[in-house]
C-alpha cells in the first residue's frame, strides 16, 4: 500500500534521483521532471520581469523620471515587463510548472496521457522565449504587450521577432492544455468520478479548455500582424484599409479569456489550500467546480470590455457590460465558499495558509474593482489609467501570483522532499502582503484622480502617490525575495518532509516525499479529497497519517452522489 | 515619514481623495456612480475581512486539531449568495449605461471643434482656418469634438470633465462635454512673471504645468492622451481652457492665429516651433530627434530618399511643412504630419525665418 511505504519521509529512491546527468533530464518524459524544468524557467522569468518592474518603480519616483532612462528606454521596460510576466511566467505558471506535476498525481496516475507532446510544450516554451529575448536584444519593444496597431505595425522595433515568440508560447500552451483534458478524461482511477476529483483539477480542466479554444485565435492574430507588418494585406492599418478596432477585437478575444488561463487555476490552489489547512472539506464543493466552467464560458463573451472607449456601437457596448457583470458572480460564489470552508475548521496558520488569506484578501479587492470598470459611464473615466493598472495587478498578482507562491510553499515538500523554515515562510508571507498593498492601493486613486497609464513622466502633483507605491514595490520585491531565499533553503538545508506535512488527502500526500518515479506503486485508494476525518497528526514525523483507510479498496459502484455534494451534519 | 506622502491625499481637500476638480455635467453622476459603487463594494469587503480574520484568529488550532463541523454543504445559503449580488449588479450597470448614453449623445446645437492627434500633440480646429494646440470652450455650452488620427491611436482624455474617446486613425470618433467651471485669469503681473522666467531660464519655452496658467494667463484643465502611442505618449498632453463668455471665447479665436503685436518674425516662429508639435520632432542644437535637427539647416544641401539632392531654401522649407511627404529626406521616415490647412501664410513664414535665425552666427 502506498500509505504504508512511505511511513516518515523522504524516498531513497525518487524521480530527483532515479537516473542522473543532464541528458536524463533534458530527454526526460517524466512529467515531474518536466514540470521541475518548467519551475525554473518559469521563476527565471519571473525574476527577469519583476527587476524590471522595480525599474520602472524606481524611475517614477520623480515626474521627469528618477533613473537616467529615456522615454523610450522607458517604453521598452513596461513592454517587457508586461510581456514577460504574461507570457512567459503567469500563463504557463501554474497549469504548465505545478499542473504538470501535480495532475497526474493527484489521478494517481503514472504519468500525463502524451509524455512526448509534454516535453515538446517545454522546448515550445524555450524557443518562444528565445525570440521573445532574441526581441529584446535586437532592436526592443516599445509596443506594449498587447501589440496594438497600427503603432505595432509602424514602429520600428523588433515586433515580428517578439510576436513570433508569443505565437509560438501559444502552441506550448496548447499542447499543455491539450494534455490536461485528454489525461483528466481517460486517466482518472477507478472511483474517481468528475465529483470526487479535487478542485484543483476541476481549474486545471476549465483553464485547459480555455487554453485549447483561445490561444488558436491570439495565434492568428499575431500572425495576421506580422503579415500586415511585411506585407501590408490591409487588415489592421489604416493606411492599408484595415482597422485598428479589429486587431483589438482579434486579441482580446484571446486575452480576456487569457485572464481565466491566469486566475483559474490560482483558484484551484486556493481550495485546497483553504480546505487543507482548515483540515475541513471544502464548502459548496459543486458551486466551485461549476463556476470555474462557468467561467471559462463566460469567458469567452467579455473581450469587449476593453474596447469601451474605442468607438464600438452604443448597443454592443452595453451588451459587454451587461455580460462582464454575469462573469463577476462566479468568482464571487468562490469567496463565499472559501470563508465558509474556514468556518467552524482547524486552521494550521502555516505558510501556505498565509498566503491563501492574503490571496482571499487581496483577490477580493481585486474582483471588486473591477464592478467600477464594468460599469460604462466610471469607466469611461478610469480606463487606461492607474486604476486598470491597480485593477489588474490586484487580480494577476494579488490572486495568481500570490496563490502560486502559496502553492509552491505548499507543495515545495512534496517536489523536493524537504521542509522549509516556516517563520521565514510567514514573515515573507507578511511583507508580501504589505509591500502589495502599499505599492497598488494608491495607483486606484492615481487612476480614479486622472493619472494615465504608461506614462514615462507625470504631472507633479501625482507624485507623492507614486512615490508611496515605489516604496512600496521595493517592500514588495524584497518580500518575494525572502521567499524565494526561504525556498532555496530549504533545498539545500531543510528538513526532511514526511509524505504527508499539512494533513492533505488528495492522492499526492499518498505518495512519498518527493515521489518515486513511477508516482505509485499500486493503484492508490480513492476517497474523498476532502475527507480529513481519518488523518490524523503524528508528532514523531511531524506529518500526517492516514489512520485507517478511508474507503473500502475500491468502490464496487461509485455512488450516484458522491460524498462531497452531501449534506453530512445531520 | 509619510508627511510629503499623504499630503496628496488631503491635498485637495474640495475635490475629496478620490476625484479631480469636477468641472463638466458629466462629473457630478460620474463621481456619484463611483461613490455608490464604492459603498457597495465596501459592504462586501468589510465583512468579508472582519469573517477572514476572525475565522483564522477563532478557528486557529495548533497541528493535529480537528474541525467541529462536518457542513459542507448548503443550498438555500449558496443560492441565496449567488442570487442576490447579481440585483446589486443590475443597479450597477442600468445606471452606468443610463450615464454612457447622455454623454454618447451631443445635443443639437453644440459647437463644434476638429481634433487632429498626431504623434505627439493635439492641434484644435476651430473653422476658418483658426487652429491651435490647446481646446477652448465657453463655460454652459456644449461642445462636440470630431476627433481623427493621422498615424496611430491616441485617446483624449479630460480628467476633469469624466471624458474618454480613442482617436483611432481611419475614423471620426466623436465625444462631448458641457464644462461647468470657468478658467480664471491670473494677473498681469504674475503672467509677465512667469513669461519673463520662461524666456530666462527655460529658453521661452512656455511649459503651462510649470505655473499653473497658459501663455494668456488662463488657468486650465489637463487633457491627456490616455492610448499608448510611442515615445512622448506621456508628453502628449495639452490645455483646455474655458471661457467664461462667447465674446472671450471669440476675443481669443481672432487673436490665436495672428502673431501678437510686437513679436518678431522669428520669436513667433520659435513660439510656434514650441506650441505646434515641430519641438518633438526636430531638435535646435544639433540632436537628431526622430526628424533631422533645425541647428545650421539652412542653405545646405543634403540627399533624399529618393537620391536626388536638394538645397534648404525658403520653397523648400514651406513644401517640407505643407507637404512632408514630397521630398523624405535620406535616413529618416516619413512620419512628419502634414501642416496643410493648419498654419496660416504668416505663421509659416515665421517658421521659416525662425530656422533661417538658427543658422550659426
Ligand atoms: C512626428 C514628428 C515630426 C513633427 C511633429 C514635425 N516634423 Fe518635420 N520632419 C520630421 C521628419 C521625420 C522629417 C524627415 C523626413 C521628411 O523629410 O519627411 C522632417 C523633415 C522636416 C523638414 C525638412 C528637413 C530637412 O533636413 O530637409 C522641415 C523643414 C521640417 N520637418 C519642419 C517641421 C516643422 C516646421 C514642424 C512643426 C510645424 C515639423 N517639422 C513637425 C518629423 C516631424
Ligand atoms: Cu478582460
Ligand atoms: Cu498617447
Amino acid at each position: 500500500m502506498a500509505t504504508s511505504a512511505t511511513h516518515a519521509g523522504y524516498a531513497a529512491d525518487n524521480y530527483l534521483n532515479h537516473s542522473r546527468g543532464l541528458a536524463s533530464w533534458l530527454f526526460t518524459l517524466d512529467h515531474k521532471r518536466i514540470g521541475v524544468m518548467y519551475l525554473i524557467g518559469i521563476l527565471t522569468s519571473f525574476l527577469v520581469g519583476g527587476l524590471l518592474a522595480m525599474a520602472i518603480r524606481a524611475h517614477l519616483m520623480a515626474p521627469d523620471g528618477a533613473l537616467p532612462l529615456t522615454n523610450d528606454q522607458y517604453n521598452q521596460v513596461f513592454t517587457l515587463h508586461g510581456a514577460i510576466m504574461v507570457f512567459l511566467f503567469i500563463i504557463p505558471s501554474v497549469p504548465a510548472a505545478l499542473g504538470n506535476f501535480l495532475v497526474p498525481v493527484m489521478l494517481g496516475a503514472k504519468d500525463v496521457a502524451f509524455p512526448r507532446m509534454n516535453l515538446g510544450s517545454f522546448y515550445l516554451w524555450c524557443f518562444g522565449a528565445l525570440f521573445l529575448v532574441g526581441a529584446l536584444l535586437s532592436s526592443g519593444l516599445d509596443t506594449g504587450w498587447t501589440f496594438y496597431t497600427p503603432y505595432s505595425t509602424t514602429t520600428d522595433t523588433s515586433v515580428v521577432l517578439a510576436t513570433f515568440g508569443a505565437f509560438v508560447l501559444g502552441f506550448s500552451s496548447i499542447f499543455t492544455g491539450l494534455n490536461f483534458i485528454v489525461t483528466i478524461n481517460t486517466m482518472r482511477p477507478p472511483g474517481m468520478t468528475w465529483f470526487r476529483m479535487p478542485l484543483f483539477l476541476w481549474a486545471t480542466y476549465a483553464t485547459s479548455i480555455i487554453q485549447v479554444l483561445a490561444t488558436p485565435v491570439l495565434g492568428i492574430t499575431l500572425l495576421l500582424l506580422i503579415a500586415e507588418r511585411t506585407m501590408h494585406i490591409g487588415i489592421f492599418d489604416p493606411e492599408y484599409n484595415g482597422d485598428p478596432v479589429t486587431y483589438q477585437h482579434f486579441f482580446w478575444f484571446y486575452s480576456h479569456p487569457a485572464v481565466y488561463i491566469m486566475i483559474l487555476p490560482g483558484f484551484g490552489i486556493i481550495s485546497e489550500l483553504i480546505s487543507v489547512h482548515s483540515h475541513k472539506g471544502i464548502f459548496g464543493y459543486r458551486f466551485i467546480a461549476y463556476s470555474s466552467i462557468a467561467i471559462a464560458l463566460l469567458g469567452f463573451l467579455v473581450w469587449g470590455h476593453h474596447m469601451f472607449t474605442s468607438g464600438m456601437s452604443n448597443l454592443t457596448t452595453i451588451v459587454f457590460s451587461a455580460l462582464t457583470f454575469s462573469v463577476s458572480i462566479p468568482s464571487a460564489i468562490k469567496v463565499f465558499n472559501w470563508l465558509a470552508t474556514m468556518y467552524k475548521g482547524s486552521i494550521s496558520l502555516t505558510t501556505p495558509m498565509c498566503y491563501a488569506l492574503s490571496f482571499l484578501f487581496l483577490f477580493t479587492i481585486g474582483g471588486l474593482t473591477g464592478l467600477f470598470l464594468g460599469t460604462l459611464n466610471t469607466d469611461l473615466h478610469l480606463h487606461d489609467t492607474y486604476f486598470i493598472v491597480s485593477h489588474f495587478h490586484y487580480v494577476m498578482m494579488g490572486g495568481t501570483v500570490v496563490a502560486f507562491v502559496g502553492g509552491l510553499f505548499h507543495w515545495w515538500p512534496k517536489m523536493f522532499g524537504r521542509m522549509y523554515n516556516e517563520f521565514w515562510g510567514r514573515i515573507s508571507a507578511a511583507i508580501v502582503f504589505i509591500g502589495f498593498n502599499l505599492t497598488f492601493f494608491p495607483q486606484f486613486i492615481l487612476g480614479s484622480r486622472g493619472m494615465p497609464r504608461r506614462y514615462a513622466t507625470y504631472d507633479v502633483e501625482f507624485q507623492g502617490l507614486h512615490q508611496m507605491s515605489s516604496i512600496g514595490a521595493f517592500l514588495l520585491g524584497f518580500g518575494l525575495l525572502v521567499a524565494g531565499l526561504t525556498l532555496l533553503h530549504a533545498l539545500f538545508k531543510g528538513k526532511l518532509a514526511p509524505s504527508n506535512p499539512w494533513g492533505g488527502a488528495t492522492l499526492e500526500w499518498h505518495c512519498s516525499s518527493p515521489p518515486p518515479h513511477y508516482n505509485f506503486a499500486h493503484a492508490p485508494v480513492v476517497g474523498d479529497p476532502y475527507e480529513f476525518d481519518h488523518i490524523d497528526y503524528d508528532r514523531s514525523i511531524d506529518g500526517y497519517v492516514f489512520t485507517s483507510p478511508p474507503r473500502e479498496v475500491l468502490p464496487k459502484t461509485p455512488q450516484a452522489e458522491p460524498a462531497t455534494a452531501k449534506d453530512s451534519h445531520s | 515619514m509619510f508627511g510629503p506622502f499623504l499630503s496628496p491625499l488631503w491635498g485637495d481637500v474640495n475635490d475629496g481623495l478620490w476625484f479631480p476638480q469636477d468641472a463638466s455635467t458629466f462629473a457630478g453622476e460620474v463621481d456619484s456612480t463611483f461613490n455608490m459603487i464604492l459603498w457597495i463594494c465596501i459592504a462586501f469587503f468589510i465583512p468579508i475581512v472582519i469573517a477572514l480574520a476572525w475565522f483564522a484568529i477563532k478557528y486557529h488550532q495548533p497541528k493535529g486539531g480537528k474541525a467541529t463541523s462536518r457542513v459542507r454543504h448548503n443550498n438555500v445559503l449558496e443560492i441565496s449568495w449567488s442570487v442576490f449580488p447579481a440585483f446589486v449588479l443590475v443597479i450597477m450597470f442600468v445606471r452606468g449605461s443610463w450615464g454612457y448614453l447622455d454623454q454618447r449623445e451631443p445635443p443639437t446645437g453644440a459647437a463644434e471643434v476638429n481634433v487632429q492627434a498626431f504623434k505627439w500633440d493635439w492641434s484644435m480646429d476651430y473653422g476658418n482656418g483658426i487652429v491651435s494646440p490647446e481646446l477652448h470652450a465657453v463655460v454652459n455650452q456644449p461642445t462636440r469634438l470630431v476627433m481623427r488620427s493621422t498615424d496611430v491611436i491616441h485617446s483624449l482624455y479630460v480628467p476633469a470633465f469624466r471624458i474618454k474617446r480613442d482617436v483611432v486613425p481611419g475614423r471620426y470618433n466623436v465625444i462631448w462635454f458641457e464644462a461647468t467651471v470657468a478658467s480664471e485669469k491670473v494677473s498681469q503681473a504674475e503672467l509677465d512673471e512667469a513669461l519673463k522666467d520662461a524666456e530666462e531660464n527655460h529658453g521661452g519655452d512656455f511649459d503651462p504645468e510649470r505655473y499653473g496658467f497658459t501663455r494668456q494667463g488662463y488657468t486650465y484643465f489637463d487633457l491627456y492622451c490616455a492610448e499608448y502611442c510611442g515615445r512622448d505618449h506621456s508628453q502628449m498632453q495639452t490645455v483646455v481652457v474655458v471661457h467664461e463668455t462667447q465674446e472671450d471665447f471669440e476675443a481669443w479665436l481672432a487673436a490665436a492665429n495672428v502673431k501678437p503685436e510686437g513679436m518678431t518674425d522669428e520669436e513667433y516662429g520659435r513660439q510656434l516651433y514650441q506650441t505646434r508639435g515641430c519641438q518633438s520632432c526636430h531638435s535646435i542644437d544639433g540632436t537628431r530627434l526622430v526628424g533631422p535637427s533645425f541647428a545650421g539647416l539652412f542653405g545646405t544641401t543634403h540627399a533624399l530618399e529618393s537620391g536626388e539632392q536638394v538645397t534648404v531654401d525658403e520653397n523648400y522649407v514651406r513644401e517640407s511643412i505643407l507637404d512632408p511627404r514630397a521630398k523624405i529626406v535620406a535616413g529618416y521616415q516619413a512620419v512628419m504630419p502634414s501642416y496643410k490647412g493648419q498654419l496660416t501664410d504668416e505663421q509659416i513664414n515665421s517658421l521659416v525665418a525662425f530656422i533661417k535665425s538658427l543658422n550659426g552666427d
